[in-house]
């Protein structure tokens, strides 16, 4: 493993200590050493993930119009989601790789906006020349920038917020996500009629300009991907900074490595996620046939699982963290998932009620699955596991998808609706396997936090005798290092045999991933 | 791992067979003949029956293009009931009395089901029909003008279906084109589902009727079309329209609604006679989620209806039709605010089921329950199994400690 140069782990004010030239006074929205220049930065890292976003769940958005306008069946259609899916099953083991040795962030950044940018365009394009094939190519660029773009952003949110707003940043950008999905979940519809009303009937034209217009957000973001860029470039003038990283490290034959743990949670992941994404997808036909709504009514609960995600996930992240018992959390979530779905499936009851369930359960898999991770990998292997973690996750995505679109065609809503309470299922024996194998191994996945937080002050003690031993001149710069829960973690896990770099930050592979969660 | 799979397996097997015996129990078994009724000479006057033979009674449905489209559905207590015509009555003006079964004492029960018009809109805006706002109604086709080739070379007498094809001569090279409507009749032996959507449930007791509209050039952009049903009861007897809902689409894709025209429960072994289909039509031969057209009804007409003339209602029921006789009409739509399916592939068909006795109803199929039962089944399973191990192991890590306290 390569060590991160101790110049990236300095923080940005620090660095105006080095043999930098001092520049005269800036005004505070121009200084990159101040907070209102970092808001300015912010407000731009946020915006760059909208576009993507936003048109990640076109095809959702409009699932009526794109079936009629360009005569396909569902299982066609839904080969838009699988597209989007098939290059990140490869591509995210090299996001990370492509933006620390390749481009670097800032012109890695401006390509995959690029992509997306491109990738839209060509999706519009293919409306507009009534070529599906090329609306499925449209979504496969689409795709290639799509996922690592937000590896990017978070790696932009480390290089500029790093022990400062890190967890507030990340917070925020995760919200910006899903108010992109929610605003067009909720607007493409009635773009569509307004250009309806203005072409004059509907057609594939129709929606080739829709989506042109959809694709608007992303030229916004590229531009924000241009700014960020400039202001990146002008900051490490200033401050004599590095080039932010992602710093992960994929090694693929880690994989033989991997715990039982590992895999089970890797089954829940895919089998929890495949059951709720293209349900999403596909959610807005079912809730305007089976329960009479309007497509209005049908595009807000669709929306509804982000929505009651964006404030929750904080709540329920810092629940998790004092209470611990990841486990059990996780197997609440799953159960209450596979109640919505049931709901949904056998009941007329308001559907509300079902997806409110999903959209709670659902954030709370979010913060109680993801950091389980962390628990059961070594140091070293955390970039791979999250890597592979979200490769399978594309691939299952992929996969269902297509799987789900085949039998809503040939078998209805009812049957889709079991099978993705069988997926629920199966992923509920994972958890109930995972606590078992957990409890037998001793493992330390569903201790409370209260144990935990014992453990970890022995073991930080421990770290820190050893620490103050090897590095007595640079206790300052020990000083430094973020005191989170994650980091005192991953000095308990160094004691148990995995050594860490002197200054590893540990939380950056793992919150690279964050894209993941959507 | 091994057992808990072994056992699943075990657990289909006898949902399986489960599923097998009750559909044999369902399996009664009617003898039906379907042949046309020779006697004219007008290729139009088309007379179709359908005999279906029981263990004690006798099913008659007599299909006609005389006039408006019509089915009589007549129950016969005797096995050996016949079908007569007197086809120079039943072609003059004053058909009353053409139409009977030998026996007429063992006829129980009679109803008819009538296809009058087929209305034309434009439906850009169809929430303004439901609102009763005044559509652009364009003139209707009356089916009783249309001329209807002789249905003698569409019988088939193994798959038991028989086509009436139509086509407007009272307005000769006019708006309909060379474009056809068509009633396909199917019958049955017995129960089971059709193949082709909209898949529905039938029985030995029932029949299904297909409308089709092929090629009938829409007279504005935004055409839709509009289907009248006319149903004719006896006296004391009352047909009552029923939406039904459920939560099971997996024999029509995305179609969750099935609605019926009841009549009231009767006190015989037969039941009720029932007119029922899904709310969908579809815009293709081959029937499939894409093309499908969305379909309405709207509420049935009871005041003042009178049957229009001629049809074979009133060669059957007689003169007292209007009097003694209770009428209901409904108009069936095909075509959503925003559903251009027809207007692009220039088909159209609409199945409906009538019959006799309680209208079938959907129910899970086996492999739905078989993937409920073993995807909730396991986890519990799995869940006891696991408590199991755990509380043995850690007993025995108890007993391994005992003899050192």
């Amino acid at each position: 493993m390569v060590e991160p140069g101790g110049e990236e782990e300095r923080p940005l004010l620090d660095s105006a200590q080095n043999d930098c030239p001092q520049r005269k006074a800036l005004p505070a929205l121009c200084d990159p050493r101040r907070l209102a220049h970092r808001l300015l930065v912010l407000a731009f890292m946020c915006f760059l993930g909208f576009g993507s976003y936003f048109c990640y769940d076109n095809p959702a958005a409009l699932q009526t119009q794109v079936q009629r306008d360009m005569k396909v069946n569902t299982a066609t259609f839904m080969a838009l989601y699988a597209w989007y899916s098939w290059p990140n099953v490869v591509l995210c083991f090299f996001g990370g790789f492509l933006i620390d040795r390749v481009f670097g962030i800032r012109l890695g950044t401006v390509i995959f906006s690029s992509f997306v940018c491109v990738g839209q365009v060509i999706f519009a394009m293919g409306a507009l020349f009534n070529a599906f094939w090329l609306m499925e190519a449209g979504r496969f660029v689409f795709g290639i920038g799509g996922e690592s773009l937000a590896v990017a952003q978070n790696a932009y949110a480390v290089s500029w917020f790093k022990g400062k707003e890190l967890n507030l940043v990340f917070g925020l950008q995760l919200s910006m996500a899903r108010i992109g999905s929610t605003v067009n979940m909720n607007i493409m519809g009635w773009i569509y009629s307004r250009v309806q009303d203005l072409v004059g009937s509907t057609g594939h034209s129709t929606l080739g300009f829709t989506l042109m217009i959809g694709g608007v957000t992303c030229i916004f973001s590229l531009i924000c991907a241009l700014i960020l860029a400039y202001l990146d470039k002008r900051a490490e003038k200033i401050l004599c900074k590095e080039q932010g990283k992602t710093g992960e490290v994929i090694k693929l034959t880690d994989v033989k490595d991997f715990s039982l743990s590992l895999w089970l949670i890797f089954i829940i992941c895919v089998c929890y996620y495949a059951a709720v994404f293209p349900f999403i997808g596909l959610g807005k036909v079912f809730f305007i046939e089976k329960f009479k709504f309007s497509s209005q009514e049908a595009s807000a609960i669709n929306s509804i699982v982000y929505i009651i995600s964006a404030p929750m996930s904080p709540v329920f992240g810092f629940l998790v963290d004092k209470l611990g018992r990841n486990i059990i959390w996780v197997m609440f979530a799953v159960v209450a998932t596979l109640a919505s779905h049931i709901m949904l499936a056998f009941t007329f009851w308001n559907p509300w009620i079902a997806m409110c369930t999903l959209g709670v359960a659902y954030s709370l898999l979010a913060c109680a699955l993801w950091p389980m991770v962390a628990f059961v990998v070594p140091e070293h292997q955390l970039g791979t596991a999250y890597g592979f973690m979200q490769s399978i996750q594309n691939l299952g995505l992929a996969i269902i998808a297509i799987a789900a679109g085949t039998i809503l065609d040939s078998r209805g809503y009812l049957f889709l609706e079991v099978f993705f309470s069988a997926c629920i299922c199966l992923s509920l024996i994972a958890v109930v396997m995972l606590y078992f194998v957990n409890h037998l191994t001793g493992g330390d996945l569903n201790w409370s936090a209260k144990k935990r937080e014992k453990l970890q002050k022995l073991a930080a003690a421990e770290a820190e005798k050893r620490e103050k031993l090897r590095r007595q001149n640079e206790d300052d710069l020990a000083k430094l290092q973020p005191k989170n829960d994650f980091s005192l973690r991953n000095r308990y896990l160094s004691k148990l045999g995995a050594q860490l770099p002197d200054n590893y930050a540990s939380y950056l592979p793992a919150l690279a991933h964050r894209s993941v969660l959507k | 791992m091994l057992g808990g799979s072994r056992l699943l397996l075990a657990g289909l097997w006898l949902l399986g067979s489960f599923s097998c015996l009750r559909g044999d129990a369902g399996g009664y078994r009617r003898k039906v003949t379907l042949q046309s009724v020779p006697g004219s000479n007008s290729s139009s006057a088309n007379l179709l029956h359908v005999r279906a033979v029981g263990r004690n009674d006798t099913l008659h449905y007599v299909w006609s293009s005389i006039g408006a489209p019509t089915v009589l559905l007549l129950y016969s207590r005797s096995q050996s009931s016949a079908l007569r015509v007197n086809w120079t009555k039943l072609l003059s003006a004053s058909p009353a009395g053409a139409i009977w079964i030998e026996p007429p004492s063992s006829v129980v029960y009679a109803t008819a089901v009538v296809f009058t018009k087929v209305f034309e809109y434009s439906g850009a805006n169809v929430s303004a029909l439901s609102k009763g706002q005044e559509e652009p109604f364009y003139p209707p086709y009356d089916l009783a003008d249309f001329s209807w080739q002789s249905v003698n070379h569409t019988v088939n007498q193994t798959a038991l279906t028989a086509k009436f094809q139509g086509v407007n001569t009272s307005d000769p090279g006019g708006t309909l084109g060379n474009g056809t409507i068509s009633f396909q009749v199917t019958a049955y032996e017995q129960g089971g589902r059709d193949g082709p959507l909209p898949r529905l449930l039938h029985t030995a007791n029932s029949s299904k009727v297909e409308f089709i509209m092929d090629h009938v050039a829409p007279r504005g952009n935004s055409s839709r079309f509009m289907l009248e049903v006319v149903t004719v009861e006896e006296k004391g007897g009352r047909k009552k329209l029923q939406s039904v809902r459920s939560i099971d689409d997996e024999y029509t894709p995305t179609i969750f609604e099935m609605a019926q025209l009841v009549s009231e429960p009767r006190n015989d072994s037969i039941g009720p006679s029932f007119f029922q289909w899904k709310t969908t039509a579809y815009g293709s031969r081959e029937a499939s989620r894409e093309n499908a057209i969305r379909c309405r009804y709207h509420p049935l007409q009871t005041a003042n209806r009178t049957l229009p003339e001629p049809s074979i209602a009133h060669a059957y029921f007689g003169e007292g039709l209007g009097r003694s006789h209770h009428i209901a009409a409904i108009n069936i739509s095909f075509g959503g605010e925003d559903g251009e399916v027809y207007a692009e592939m220039g088909y159209l068909s609409w199945s409906a089921l009538l019959g006799f006795g309680p209208p079938p109803k959907d129910a899970f199929s086996p492999l739905v329950m078989a993937i409920v039962a073993v995807a909730l089944g396991a986890p519990v399973v799995l869940l006891l199994a696991g408590g199991l191990v755990v509380l043995f192991a850690r007993r025995k890590r108890h007993s391994q400690y005992e003899p050192i306290n």
